[in-house]
């Protein structure tokens, strides 16, 4: 509570500091060419001064001032009947920090109750410590930043050094988060690997994590059958909805559509791009499914089920339709326009001329498209989860229930679980093989777009 | 060889029938856009057909409820919305900042080639990943408060910022050099051009890129269910670190429910979440007709 004031308090003083360090700029200026920098500058200099070692101290003092909090109610004679145990003396801690900040909580352990008190107290004196250090550190370097307000004082360069830094900072974003999903990724897949052997889990055949304990624990991880499903509703189902109908309605845009026609109809179907995949996954369960269930009857199955690997593959390929038409749409663009005009000028109708030149020359950018388009369908979530079913199985019957590695990460981290159970950390196993696949279609995809492009240039 | 006889029977015949298939052609591809079209359509009407009857005020002010009836959505539509600033406050600032450095200063090397490649693949990686990043760093190391709107939005920002990075660049991209060098010329220093004269120039588009961006990530479910954002939440989130729900969450749990009545519950929440994203969208193209110049 006090730390958010010392916040608030410390963006005050920059503030405060950037209008002082103006103002005196200015009763410098004595006229043309008498100052290097602007009073602005000087301004920003004096405040970063401020701002910078003010949020550093905050943000240092917030991160250990719990663990000096508890340290000093631990101190307390009110502490010494805890339990010794480490998870349960955490859960009375974390109550007395509710008592503490509101007295009229409601304790499940008594003996919270006891320390509340002294835990107010610790918080208090710590509070306190913590913004008298973070004050310091703002009027220190408020002070210094003040001394330097003078008329030859570069205040732009270091100021301009500053924003580069930040600028620096902020794109090393991306690199951190991909790092940060390689790493924790590895790290939980790691230790489901501890109990199941890689070769076991990459090629077995039977997937049951319910059943597995104990020594049959290997059998019972086997995730082909969800490799299988992935590929069977993502790669080619989807795929054989969403290429023919993405790449016909690109040829038909490019080549035969008029341009008001092609301004309308285009933005139309990129909406289907932009309805949320939750949409698509109850429109599947809702509409679809029940249909293709009393289809799968009358062609004399007996018991079909409602959740079906075609539904989920034909909504997914439906969604992906207009990704593939815009990926097909700039590989055909790509292609010098001599090549079809040489065709139709030795008399091919337009229609040889897409078959015979066009396509087989956007051929590579058109397959990378496709490659991308499949990364994306076996990432994609809630379609299937809604949609495709819980029963591993290898089947190729297109009207089965069949599960997904994404269906299959869902269920494993959501509901009752504890962490760290093999249950729970295959969904990382999984999540580690789908990052790594979807990571080479994309580079392998992107590399042909970049090459076939050059190609043409 | 004797020349071919272009008046032949034989000849016309096969005139014919190359023009059939080229009609044929033509017909498939408008069929194939028809087809689209028609899916569309059909997902519309029956959302709509089924939700709309649901729509009230009562439903749009209401809270999440095990009673079809007096269920609302109020509740999810303020953890959507606080979810979203989370978002936009993290990702634009990075993502614009990330795109000005990318374009206008980075120097040529391992690392930026690095940073490029990284940027492009992280725009491609299926959000569940990024769910999972989120359960594995901000839930189970650094114990932020579990399904709320704060971790959700972190989550979110990683994920949409190299959309904006990637829109950014492009608008940085399309103003003319010119504006550069003459900002330069007249003895700006590179961070005073690039602030004061490219930055304001490319605004427009990277707005556009940003409102796809955050209309994608008010859509997204997945990423949102590894970090436990699919509780049953009655009252409103009073802030960023209390649990609550999102829209799209919300259409998840109840399309799980037996009771037939939350089926209206559901596609009255659809048609909500859509005329959102659809207002999103109307307003990034408004935004890029009415600024966008064209050099």
């Amino acid at each position: 509570m006090i730390l958010t004031g010392v916040l608030l308090a410390v963006i005050g003083l920059g503030l405060v500091g950037w209008f002082a360090a103006r103002a005196r700029a200015r009763l410098l200026y004595t006229g043309r060419g008498s100052m290097h920098s602007m009073p602005g500058y000087h301004g920003w200099h004096m405040a970063l001064w401020i701002l910078v070692p003010g949020l550093l101290t905050w943000a240092v003092w917030s991160g250990i001032m719990p663990g000096l909090v508890n340290g000093a109610v631990m101190a307390d004679p009110a502490a010494a009947q805890l339990p010794a145990e480490e998870m349960h003396r955490a859960a009375i801690l974390a109550e007395a920090q509710t008592l503490a900040a509101n007295p009229d909580a409601v304790a499940f352990d008594a003996k919270s109750q006891a320390l509340a008190e002294p835990m107010r107290a610790a918080q208090t004196r710590f509070g306190f410590m913590g913004a008298a250090l973070i004050l310091i550190a703002a009027l220190a370097g408020g002070g210094y930043g003040f001394t330097r307000v003078r008329a030859r004082f570069p205040a732009r360069t270091h100021v301009e050094r500053a924003v580069l830094a930040l600028l620096l900072a902020a794109s090393l974003m991306a690199i951190l988060t991909t790092f940060g999903i390689v790493a924790s990724l590895l790290f939980e897949a790691g230790l489901f690997f501890k109990d199941v052997s890689p070769i076991a889990f990459l090629t077995g055949t039977h997937w049951a994590p319910g059943n597995a304990r104990g020594v049959d624990i290997d059998g019972n991880f086997g995730a082909v059958p969800l490799f299988w499903g992935t590929i069977y509703i993502g790669a080619i189902i989807a795929m054989l909805v969403a290429i023919p109908l993405g790449l016909m309605s690109a040829i038909y845009l490019t080549q035969y559509a008029s341009s008001t026609v092609r301004k309308w109809i285009k933005p139309t179907l990129e909406i289907l791009a932009g309805i949320p995949t939750v949409v698509y996954g109850y429109f599947a369960a809702l509409t679809v499914a029940p249909i293709i269930r009393d289809f799968a009857g009358s062609l004399g199955m007996a018991n079909p089920s409602t959740e079906s690997a075609l539904a989920a593959g034909l909504v997914m390929g439906v969604m992906i339709i207009p990704f593939v038409s815009s990926m097909a749409d700039d590989a055909l663009a790509a292609v010098p326009r001599a090549m079809s005009d040489g065709s139709l000028a030795l008399g091919a109708t337009r229609s040889e001329t897409i078959k015979k030149v066009l396509l087989p020359a956007a051929l590579p950018g058109i397959v990378a498209g496709v490659m991308l388009a499949i990364s994306r369908a076996i990432g994609e979530t809630m379609i299937v989860v809604m949609a495709a079913g819980a029963s591993a199985r290898l089947s190729a019957n297109p009207f089965d229930s069949m599960t997904t590695v994404t269906y299959q990460i869902v269920q494993m981290l959501t509901g009752d679980q504890e962490f760290n159970s093999p249950k729970t950390l295959s969904a990382f196993a999984l999540g580690l093989v789908l990052f790594v696949v979807t990571l080479i279609l994309n580079i392998i995809a992107l590399r042909v777009v970049k090459r076939f492009r050059e190609a043409y240039e | 060889m004797n020349s071919p006889d272009w008046n032949s029977p034989a000849a016309a015949k096969r005139l014919a029938r190359r023009h059939a298939a080229e009609r044929r052609f033509k017909l498939i591809g408008l069929g194939a856009i028809l087809l689209s079209l028609a899916f569309l359509a059909l997902l519309l009407f029956i959302m709509m057909h089924s939700g709309l009857g649901g729509l009230s005020w009562g439903f749009l002010s209401g809270s999440d409820s095990t009673d079809p009836h007096v269920a609302g959505i109020w509740s999810a539509t303020k953890g959507s919305i606080l979810t979203m600033l989370v978002t936009l406050v993290l990702s634009f600032p990075m993502g614009v900042l990330a795109a000005i450095y990318l374009e206008e200063f980075a120097p040529r090397s391992r690392w930026i080639e690095w940073v490029e490649v990284s940027i492009n693949n992280l725009a491609a990686v299926p959000s569940i990943i990024f769910g999972l990043l989120g359960l594995a760093v901000f839930l189970n190391t650094m114990d932020l408060p579990r399904s709320s709107p704060l971790v959700g939005g972190l989550t979110l920002a990683l994920m949409t910022m190299p959309v904006i990075v990637i829109s950014g660049r492009n608008a940085i991209k399309a103003v003319p050099p010119s504006i550069r060098d003459a900002a330069l010329a007249v003895g700006a220093s590179k961070v005073q051009a690039v602030f004061h004269h490219v930055l304001p120039l490319a605004l427009p588009g990277i707005m556009t890129g940003t409102i796809i961006g955050m209309a994608r990530a008010l859509g997204e479910t997945a990423p949102l269910l590894m970090i436990g954002m699919r509780a049953f939440i009655v009252t409103p989130p009073g802030g960023v670190t209390d649990p609550s729900s999102v829209l799209p969450m919300q259409i998840f749990l109840w399309s799980d429910e037996i009771d037939k009545a939350f089926v209206q519950n559901t596609s009255a929440a659809i048609i909500v979440l859509l005329a959102f994203l659809l207002a999103m969208n109307g307003l990034a193209i408004y935004l890029r007709n009415k600024f966008e110049v064209r050099w």
